[in-house]
């Protein structure tokens, strides 16, 4: 609990700080919805770009929106900066061509459109000043907008800035309105610019009309999609609502601007704060109810029903009833009771609820005193999904089960919202009075790469199938392993039975592996998270390789305490397994195979290769995530491969407070990964390639300027003479395009190597589109790579290969993985990190996969 | 009116930017507050079903009745098209509205046009509302407005506002309120105006006001001057009905379901001989309701959902302390064996009876089974479901059912059991 701000608001609920009852400004979450500023918040949207492109003093003037819409601006205004920086214009070896050419042609359908619109089509912006001035943006736009001049005309304006698609007559244009009192206003709008549509503000307007569009089609706009709440999909017995909707974007690609439309649902819940304090009251008792309460609630994000805002709880304050009294702004007192009967015809039904306290966040030039909204639980709705809800397989499974498309799905959605936008008179009169046509959806040319052999310790191996190839190798060694001696089994009374009979398996499975595990010493204790770290802390001594813990329960304390221990106060491989996964009928053997494999590699052993035609190569994965518990912390994950084979890894992972630190910690990592590699081949590595994961939107350049430069000197440094050749790729899971094969006239996930490397790249950028994962029921989702840097001038068709064939050596499974084996390894290290262990794991593991 | 609705429609959103502007005379709340507060209690207290508001600008009026539960057609005129697109959107409806649907149906639609033009759309209505409308009209507009909203229009009651202009020489240097304002009545002006038309189309008209006038002039009165018009005969006996009628206007949406699924069609209205439609729809949004067969199931599933689920709760730590006596557990789960909650449903005694005298909930092995005829015992549940053969085929392909389906079947214990040792 500590860290966290405790507001306690008890006694004050009639102070002025308090007077707010929910019906003050959102928070600035990108999930909160503004609905009753819609104009505003879609206006914002170019704000944000022209704020970079004009020096304009108006540009600031958004001051006076919602904060939500800010935060949308800003988020546009981090997409755009990312598309400005050029990386491709210095990569000599692919500035006249990026594209590979071997593999298997493969022709794909995309979820892209083309907006056509006339050759010499123009957007004019104009400036518009009021005298007097006026503060209001509201009133600016109202009186521009009732002007006849401009009624008929195709328009976005921001209270400052006025974009049309035709020009005016006169280069500036004096209009006059009169307000009440018979105040004369004068509006001067003047031409500041005639924008091509290839412009990067040309491209924002067209977002900001398509979302226009998408709401003349009855969709709900949420954060930057829409959905359609009409057409709800529900899953009751976990009280979710799932909204169908589109993510839906404008952008410029390779060469030419593209409407991108994907399937996208928004996850809603059917349950207020008071059912779930009600639930949970029941299930805990009266003694520690408030507690738990508070634990599970405080942080988490409520929508308030009548007046459709977000807010945090940041506290609970049980002394306050919905029958007490708040002081409303005008100076009256009124209870909440009152104030939503009067308010919003709403009876609070429950007198005894407490109330939820939210901190208000304060615009950015206020600097009054922050205040205070009292929430009624019973009128808030819970949203998201709690990690609690996250960790629940059943219950993701439902939810899975309820959004998972395939590919041929997912197109006749597309179909239909196309068909929609054509044949609503609203929608295609919007895009006419703007000179733009919906145009044709896009096929293109993609390539299969050839399929890669595994290779086991005597045998090269070419499985049926690069998913899943367990069944392949069931007979071969794997490439090494080191024999465990000396180990630990640490269990309840009620599962002794079953981990004899596990260990049993184990070693039989090891054995046919190439793994000799010895009989471990087993240690019974309570089924209590703090017998079982009392019994390691006792028994664990440097001899012990590895320990074993069998949970009796899948509560997150064991799992957390024992990590935390055992991966740095006291560096020993850990390996946890859950009671009733071994008392899964029928499923022992491939239970022990896959337990047997991770113990290997905790151990430092190595499973299977790939061929790598590259003679001295280190490759490295990097992710990023936030701390579970301390949310402005960053846990950075680094792991590079230390042999020529990429067999072996060292992994280390720090903990940082801000990106520049991230960049710091990177030197740090590399020097120490370089020095391991000397350590090992006598040599320094000729070529590293590195694959960052973890970027989110507008960081790309602080990754150009900081963190490479970073690398580079840290490379530099570690050598007197020829120093290591380097290349830069960041990996994005997410991204905008979908592809599709055509077969016997539907569509279906393209097979697993696919290469897309032309028209839905960007052509600023040395990127492409790898697949390298299956999805069998649902659409499979590309993994995006764009090489920011590059020494290496490896050709595109080899560069594309070694990342496919990199995909192939995540050892937690005998299958092709969605990115990068090192990407997907520093993944995993930061996810244990960062939900368990919150500290940085101790350097003694740094040579042995313990996190798997 | 213009700059009256800006500063209204800072109340709906609760955004508090844009503070009047300074005058000698403030009222408080402002003006245009009170106007609407007015109005919202008129429709309070006559529960209208169909209300139009013409002239209704950027729709701040429109905004604040939605949320009235009587109120099942919603229609806003006004001549500006583009300030009824500008702040149309924020009618429809919100997300908490899907999740906890009102009882009866809401159609709003926006017509953009002008209020003197007959407009068959708008006949039949319980309320019409002109609130800071007349003064805006030419000389010709004027003459024509009583024809159409009082003689074709016909609604059971109108309300009109208008500046007061004796009220006027409070203001510093004021002739007229606002640039658009063709005229400004005294008292005695628009009471002659109203008690006329009233006349003429057989209505009987109350006057009143908002905006009291500074102590000293009081003799100038309200600020704002408002006639309350009714038709007579008629309505007047079926206000009546609607006011002991209360409980059961609601209670009627809800057992008609599911043969009532009405959604209001603005057109089902036209009559054949009548004039051209003059006005462009350019907004309509409908809420969704218990009215429509898709949330009524949705809300029901959820509240038997939610009542199972804190049933089989309260029968878990039951079993727990069993587990404990045959030494299956050695650690006792604490003093939590009957949680009495500090919050949660209250029921009276008559409930509580009901609900004591209903079948009991049961396990068999591992399931857990919550009979029907207990789930309608919940005042909650039977508000929404009268009979047992109902609720079984509202949720039956949504809930596991018992074989014979006389219960809802769940599974005892679930994934949160766990996480929740204590």
């Amino acid at each position: 609990m500590s860290g966290r701000a405790r507001v306690k608001a008890r006694g004050i609920a009639r102070s002025p700080s308090a007077t707010e009852v929910g019906r003050t400004q959102a928070s600035p979450l990108p999930t909160s919805v503004d609905l009753s500023n819609n104009e505003a918040s879609s206006s914002n949207g170019f704000l944000g770009t022209s704020r970079i492109s004009t020096n304009d003093k108006y540009g600031i003037s958004s001051g006076d929106a919602g904060s939500t819409s800010m935060e949308r601006g800003v988020k546009n205004k981090q997409d755009f900066m990312d598309l400005s920086i050029c990386t491709r214009e210095k990569l000599a070896h692919v500035r006249d061509c990026k594209t590979g050419s071997s593999g298997i042609p493969v022709k794909l359908v995309t979820n892209l459109f083309n907006l056509d619109f006339p050759q010499d089509w123009q957007l004019y912006q104009y400036h518009v000043t009021y005298v007097p001035d006026l503060a209001s943006r509201r009133l600016r736009i109202a009186l521009l907008y009732s002007h006849s001049e401009l009624s008929n005309k195709a328009k976005a304006f921001d209270g400052a800035i006025l974009f049309l698609s035709q020009k005016l007559e006169e280069k500036v244009t004096e209009l006059s309105s009169e307000t009440q009192r018979g105040e004369t206003i004068k509006m001067t709008i003047t031409l500041k610019r005639e924008l091509p549509s290839s412009s990067p503000v040309c491209i924002q307007v067209f977002n900001i009309i398509f979302r226009k569009i998408l709401k003349k089609l009855s969709m709900y706009q949420i954060g930057r999609n829409f959905y359609n709440p009409s057409e709800p999909v529900e899953i009751p017995q976990h009280k979710l609502s799932l909204w169908p909707g589109f993510a839906i974007s404008v952008s410029y690609f390779e060469s030419k601007l593209l409407f991108s439309a994907d399937v996208s649902y928004k996850v809603l819940r059917n349950e207020t704060v008071l059912e779930f304090m009600t639930a949970l009251c029941r299930r805990t008792g009266l003694t520690c109810f408030t507690q738990t309460c508070e634990k599970q609630l405080i942080g988490l994000i409520v929508l308030t029903r009548y007046n459709n805002r977000t807010y945090s709880i940041d506290d609970i304050d049980w002394s306050v009833k919905p029958t007490h009294t708040f002081q409303k702004r005008d100076g009256t007192e009124i209870t909440y009771v009152d104030y939503y009967k009067q308010q919003y015809d709403i009876t609070v039904s429950d007198l005894n609820q407490p109330m939820l306290v939210s901190l208000l966040k304060r615009k950015r030039n206020d600097n009054s005193e922050a205040r205070l909204a009292h929430l009624i639980p019973e009128l808030c709705f819970l949203t998201g999904l709690t990690d609690q809800a996250t960790s629940d397989f059943q219950l993701m499974k439902a939810v899975a089960e309820k959004t998972r498309l395939p590919p041929s799905g997912r197109q006749q959605r597309l179909a239909r919202l196309v068909d929609n936008i054509q044949r609503n008179t609203n929608a295609r009169f919007e895009l006419e009075t703007w000179g733009l046509h919906f145009g044709s959806q896009i096929s293109l040319t993609g390539r299969v790469v050839p399929s890669e052999k595994i290779l086991m310790q005597d045998h090269i191996c070419q499985p049926v199938s690069a998913a899943d190839w367990s069944k392949d190798v069931r007979t071969c060694k794997i490439l090494n392993a080191r024999s465990l001696n000396t180990w630990l089994i640490l269990c309840s009374d009620r599962t002794e039975y079953v981990a004899e009979s596990f260990l049993n398996c184990l070693r039989r499975v090891a054995g046919s592996m190439g793994f000799n595990v010895d009989y471990p010493k087993i240690i019974k204790v309570q089924e209590n998270p703090a017998a079982f770290v009392r019994a390691v802390q006792q028994y664990v001594d440097p001899d012990v390789q590895l320990v074993m813990c069998i949970l009796p329960s899948n509560q997150k304390t064991y799992y957390d305490s024992i990590k935390k221990y055992l991966s740095s106060d006291c560096p020993v491989p850990s390996q946890c397994v859950l009671a009733r996964t071994l008392n899964k009928q029928g499923m022992m053997m491939s239970i022990a195979t896959k337990i047997a494999m991770q113990m290997t590699c905790k151990l430092g052993g190595e499973l299977w290769a790939v061929e790598i035609p590259l003679k001295s190569l280190m490759v490295v994965g990097i992710d990023v995530c936030k701390d579970a518990l301390s949310k402005d912390v960053m846990v950075v994950g680094c792991v590079a491969s230390v042999n020529p084979g990429i067999t072996r890894w060292f992994s280390r992972c720090i903990l940082q407070r801000t990106m520049t630190d991230v960049a710091d910690c990177l030197k740090v990592f590399m020097t120490g990964a370089l020095n391991k590699w000397y350590k090992y081949n006598h040599d320094l590595p000729a070529r590293i390639i590195v694959y960052r994961a973890g970027v989110g939107d507008g960081q790309l350049k602080t990754l150009v300027e900081y963190e490479v430069p970073q690398l580079l000197s840290s490379v530099a440094e570690s050598s007197s003479n020829t120093s290591s050749r380097l290349s830069v790729i960041v990996v994005r899971k997410k991204c905008m395009p979908r592809f599709f094969t055509e077969m016997n006239r539907t569509v279906q996930n393209p097979p697993i190597g696919t290469v897309v490397d032309s028209e839905a790249t960007r052509n600023e950028w040395y990127d492409f589109y790898l697949i390298s994962q299956v999805a069998c029921r649902g659409t499979v989702s590309p993994t995006y790579y764009n090489v920011i840097y590059d020494d290496n001038g490896l050709k595109p068709d080899h560069m594309q290969r070694l990342t496919f064939k990199l995909c192939h050596l995540y050892y937690n499974w005998p299958g092709i993985v969605s990115v990068p084996a090192p990407c997907q390894y520093a993944h995993k290290l930061t996810f244990l990190v960062a939900q368990s262990i919150h500290k940085e794991p101790s350097l003694e593991l740094a040579n042995h996969l313990f996190y798997l | 009116m213009e700059e009256n609705n800006l500063q209204c429609s800072s109340v709906v959103d609760g955004n508090f930017e844009e503070v009047p502007r300074e005058t000698a005379i403030q009222f408080k709340p402002p003006l245009y507050r009170q106007r609407y507060q007015f109005v919202k209690n008129l429709v309070d207290q006559h529960e209208p079903k169909k209300v139009a508001d013409l002239g209704c600008g950027d729709t701040s009026l429109l905004r604040l009745l939605k949320v009235n539960p009587c109120i099942e057609l919603l229609v806003g005129v006004d001549i500006n098209e583009d300030k009824l697109r500008w702040r149309g959107d924020s009618l429809a409806p919100f997300m908490g509205d899907f999740l906890k649907p009102r009882d009866l149906n809401l159609t709003i639609i926006l017509y953009h046009g002008s209020v003197v033009e007959r407009d068959s759309r708008l006949l039949g209505f319980d309320l019409i509302t002109c609130i800071e409308l007349i003064e805006h009209l030419d000389s010709g507009d004027l003459a024509r407005f009583p024809e159409v909203v009082f003689g074709y229009l016909s609604p059971s009651m109108i309300v009109i506002s208008t500046p007061n202009s004796e009220f006027n020489p409070l203001f510093p240097s004021v002739t007229l309120r606002d640039s658009d304002h063709k005229f400004e009545w005294t008292r005695m002006e628009f009471q002659t105006w109203a008690l006329y038309v009233a006349n003429r189309y057989d209505y009987s008209v109350e006057f009143t006001g908002v905006g009291e006038p500074p102590a000293g002039a009081e003799n100038v009165g309200y600020c704002t001057q408002i006639g309350i018009f009714q038709k007579n005969g008629g309505r007047a006996t079926e206000a009546c009905v609607s006011e002991q009628h209360d409980q059961h206007v609601y209670k009627a949406g809800l057992t008609m379901f599911p043969r009532l699924v009405l959604i209001f069609h603005p057109q089902a209205v036209l009559l054949p001989h009548l004039p051209k439609m003059l006005r462009l729809q350019v907004f309509t949004t409908s809420y969704p309701s218990l009215q429509q067969e898709r949330f009524f199931k949705l809300v029901l599933v959820n509240e038997v959902s939610q009542q199972v689920e804190s049933l089989r709760v309260s029968h878990l730590p039951r079993r727990k302390e069993q587990d404990g006596e045959q030494g299956d557990k050695p650690k006792d789960i604490g003093g939590s064996k009957a949680p009495v909650p500090c919050f949660g449903p209250v029921f009276t005694e008559v409930e509580k009876a009901k609900i004591e005298n209903s079948p009991k909930p049961f396990c068999v092995g591992d399931k857990f089974f919550v009979p029907l005829q207990r789930l309608l015992a919940y005042p909650r549940l039977n508000r929404l479901c009268a009979n047992e053969e109902m609720m079984r085929s509202v949720i039956a392909d949504s809930i596991p059912l018992s074989s014979d389906g006389s219960a809802v079947v769940t599974d005892l214990c679930n994934y949160f059991d766990e996480q929740f040792e204590f």
